[in-house]
């Protein structure tokens, strides 16, 4: 099963005798694009057994494509990767499996209810038509024990904790002798003593010759786990260093340096009264303790990594899971929103970052999505929806927020992601919001579209809107926003104004840092 | 952890309490209808039981990989018609012949289903609704409405169902009570230590992983229907010899039945779950239920509105029973310990 590696007598012109030099995973001008953004572009990366290997980039950096490239389930444009100095071409999940490229996720991909030892054994091709039940379990404890992991292998991986999950896709990986095991955010829900249980496991590995590729949002754990870090942003590899040569100051701004000039900054609006006032927000188990003021012609941006929480307050906020601690008081009332219904009645409108599940209805026409939230004053005395109002009002906004399309009876489904976001925010706005949250509202969207949601940004909060910007792209909301607040893991960490909001100190907020990083390593 | 946690499973706690519920049953109907405890309540039932046991047995199988057969009743009136009509214009076709035309008529039937939800895409519930249909369709129009009848077979096929493999003074249990025995057992071990078996489960469990670790879904998914389909096949012929005539009303509102025992019998609905000898328990019930119901003298539609009863509930409380009995095994499960702290400092 396991396949021999490859000889050195050279292969690959790089190729060189000593084991320990030569990759085990060499990934050669890898290039993916999808439809209008170019999700990787000429990366080369190199993975060396007894290896861990950091990886780092905001969201939408590429690491996932990356990883989904290496583990088969998307095939790169161009390009080439090598497995143990021999070109090979991964074309699903399974051959990766085969060839011993594993990978972890954040949620783990167990069968619940299959048990533990048959989770681990699942994918072995070679164990024979019949189930040895006693010796797959003394097997399996076997591996267990190994790794210092105490489970009951006969138990069903249905209510297994996160950690006790983790700790079985590991086990398999090792029963399948992976050479690269690649972890996609592993400690994202973990507890502190329980990732460092996992890397402890992640030492093991490593002390085994296996080639780690450890992809995280929290630096320290990067720089206490990692032997090289690189960085990934916008698709492009921007720099491998060994952990000793590197610092955090230096990842983050590795991470954050892009060029800003495409983002023309709003011009701040004088702001108005007092709209929004909440104090000590939160959902158990999901976010506590967030504060802020938001006045009338304001934008205020939540900043944070995703994961952070930034989502569920504006879902608190418009109703859809409400908050179960705080105070919002609304134009100087305190109120209670315990469904979207009473948010919006309030005033309230949520642009929700997922356009397919949440936003909009794929296959209904432009003007009846955007008429829909209110619909009932498009009705006429019988009942019946007058079409030629909803389609004046669609046309509106069609001028207003110039929607690209034929006409405004076309399913939303044969728009590009940019003016779908257009559809979608015409469709809040005409609920006459004074409150507007966005979260997320150009992610996917290509730069022209981008530049006119910014634009749209500001000329709302110059009518007075009080906005609420979740985004994850830090120039945006630093073009963008009037003040920042920083979540990280359902805290408020920071709060910054415009003019002491910058990538450095946004990024070293989100990112759990101290406000000024040491240099040296965070170990 | 207590003693009871350690070795038993909520599923199997699930399978105890609906053996009870069976026990509960019958001593309930005991006293409700006089001479109740006799040889042939017992022969009226387990004949009963036999048909819907085996066809349950398939059912299990396409459940667990998150599809159901509704076609099975339309398959079974199907064999049980076509057998039927070939034996009595041959009565000296051989046993074992006939059983294996019904059981491929079955399988080809079964394989219709399949190819359309494994490679056709289509969701199995309307696959299945129209082969229902149609296969039942087929039959009307093939037959021309005539009918298979007792005095056409020969004597093997209609002494078939009193036939006795042991008897226990004036309890016998028949020979195709043992068929049905039989089968459960065969597909009991084999889908639990034979690598494909398991396969049904890790399907049902999980399709996303399935894919990623490249399980051969569609084939496994085929298989269930085939295999379904074969055995329902089977129970075609054994409808043949329990009743000696067959219109083209044979096995029709099967489906019911059989869907309800897999349900009650503690198979999720939402496959991955479930045990052949939980489906088997469930038929008893059903075939109890339905013979002591007719017993009763209750009208036939209200039968069936209470076998929907039964599905209803059975398929509410396993999602809520069998959640509650979960959370009270998991708190109970081992947590990820660590080994004694000898490990290197994590924060130096």
């Amino acid at each position: 099963m396991r396949e021999p590696r490859a000889d050195s007598t050279g292969t690959s012109a790089a190729a060189e005798t000593d084991p320990a030099t030569t990759p085990i995973l060499e990934m050669r001008n890898i290039a993916k694009r999808f439809d209008a953004t170019q999700a990787l572009e000429d990366v080369s990366l190199s993975l060396f057994p007894g290896e861990v290997h950091a990886l780092l980039g905001e969201n939408g950096a590429g690491k996932s494509t990356l990883i989904k490239i290496i583990t088969g389930v998307h095939q790169p444009d161009r390009g080439e990767i090598l497995l143990a100095g021999k070109p090979v071409s991964i074309g699903s999940a399974a051959e990766a499996q085969r060839l011993g490229v594993a990978a972890i996720y954040q949620e783990p991909l167990l069968f619940p209810d299959l048990n533990v030892a048959e989770n681990i054994f699942v994918s072995h091709q070679d164990r024979g038509q019949v189930v040895r039940w006693r010796s797959m379990f003394r097997e399996a404890e076997v591996i267990l024990a190994e790794l210092g992991v105490s489970l009951d292998v006969r138990s069903p991986a249905r209510g297994l904790t996160l950690a006790a999950q983790q700790s079985v896709e590991i086990a398999k990986a090792i029963s399948l002798n992976v050479r690269v095991l690649i972890m996609d955010e592993p400690t994202a829900s973990l507890s502190a003593y329980e990732v460092a249980q996992l890397f402890k496991l992640v030492r093991d590995l490593r002390s085994h010759g296996v080639a780690i590729l450890f992809v995280s949002h929290r630096m320290e754990e990067v720089f206490e786990i990692a032997d090289k870090v690189t960085v990934f942003r916008d698709g492009r590899l921007i720099s491998t260093r060994p952990r000793a040569e590197t610092t955090t100051r230096q990842a983050i701004a590795d991470m954050v340096g892009r060029e800003m000039a495409l983002l023309r900054p709003r011009t701040p609006t004088p702001k108005g009264e007092l709209l929004l006032s909440v104090s000590g927000l939160g959902r158990d188990g999901v976010f506590e303790g967030i504060t802020f003021d938001l006045h009338r012609g304001e934008v205020l941006a939540f900043a944070g990594l995703i994961g952070a929480g930034r989502t569920d307050v504006g879902l608190a906020l418009f109703g859809i899971e409400p908050a179960t601690t705080g105070t919002i008081v609304l134009n100087g009332r305190p109120i209670k929103i315990h469904s979207p219904r009473e948010g919006m009645r309030l005033g309230i409108a949520y642009v929700s970052e997922d356009r397919r599940q949440l936003g909009l209805s794929m296959p209904m026409s432009i003007s009846a999505n955007i008429s829909l939230p209110v619909l009932s004053r498009y009705l006429n005395r019988f009942g019946l929806v007058r079409t030629a109002l909803e389609r004046a009002t669609a046309e509106a906004f069609r001028k207003r927020l110039s929607i690209r399309t034929n006409s405004v009876d076309l399913p939303v489904a044969k728009l590009s992601g940019g003016n779908q976001q257009k559809v979608m925010l015409s469709k809040w706005l005409n609920t006459k919001p004074s409150v507007l949250i966005l979260d997320e509202p150009t992610r996917g969207v290509d730069i022209g579209a981008k530049a006119e949601v910014h634009a749209m940004i500001g000329e709302l909060a110059a009518e007075g809107i009080g906005v609420i910007l979740i985004s994850s792209d830090l120039p945006e909301v630093l073009a963008m926003s009037d003040r920042v607040l920083v979540m990280r893991e359902g805290h408020q960490l920071a709060t910054f104004t415009r003019e002491e909001a910058n990538q450095e100190s946004v990024m070293t907020a989100a990112m759990g840092q101290a406000s000024s990083p040491p240099d040296g390593v965070a170990a | 952890m207590n003693w009871l946690q350690r070795h038993v499973r909520p599923e199997q706690v699930r399978e105890f309490s609906l053996l009870l519920l069976i026990v509960v049953a019958v001593i309930a109907f005991g006293a409700l209808i006089s001479g109740y405890y006799t040889s042939r309540t017992f022969d009226r039932i387990a004949s009963s039981v036999t048909i819907i046991t085996i066809v349950a047995v398939g059912q299990t199988l396409v459940v667990l990989t998150r599809n159901i057969d509704l076609s099975v009743g339309s398959i079974v009136g199907c064999t049980a018609y076509f057998v039927g009509t070939l034996i009595s214009h041959n009565n000296g076709l051989n046993p074992l012949l006939a059983i294996l035309i019904a059981m491929s008529l079955g399988a080809g039937m079964g394989a219709v289903n399949g190819l359309l939800v494994a490679w056709g895409r289509v969701p199995s519930i309307i696959v299945t609704l129209g082969t229902l249909a149609i296969y039942r369709g087929t039959l009307v129009d093939l037959s021309g409405a005539k009918t298979v009848t007792t005095d056409s077979l020969p004597p093997w096929v209609i002494d078939l169902p009193r036939t006795d493999f042991i008897s226990f003074g004036s309890f016998y249990v028949r020979e195709l009570v043992m068929l049905a025995i039989v089968i459960v057992v065969i597909f009991q071990i084999g889908s639990n230590f034979l690598t494909f078996g398991r396969r049904f489960y890790a399907i049902g469990s999980n399709p996303d992983a399935a894919a990623l670790i490249g399980l051969p879904i569609r084939g496994q998914v085929f298989t269930a229907f085939l295999l379904c389909g074969a055995l329902s096949g089977l129970a075609g012929f054994v409808t043949l010899a329990r009743f000696g005539n067959i219109t083209v009303e044979a096995g029709r509102g099967l489906e019911l039945e059989v869907v309800a025992a897999v349900v009650v019998g503690g198979v999720n609905i939402f496959g991955g779950s479930g045990t052949v000898v939980g489906a088997m328990l469930g038929a008893v019930m059903i075939g109890i239920l339905e013979q002591s119901l007719f017993r009763l003298q209750i009208s036939e539609f209200w039968r069936d509105a209470f076998l929907g009863l039964l599905i209803l509930l059975a398929v509410a409380s396993d999602a809520v029973i069998l959640q509650r009995l979960r959370a009270l095994w998991a708190r109970a499960d081992l947590k990820l310990v660590a080994k004694p702290a000898s490990e290197e400092s994590v924060s130096p």
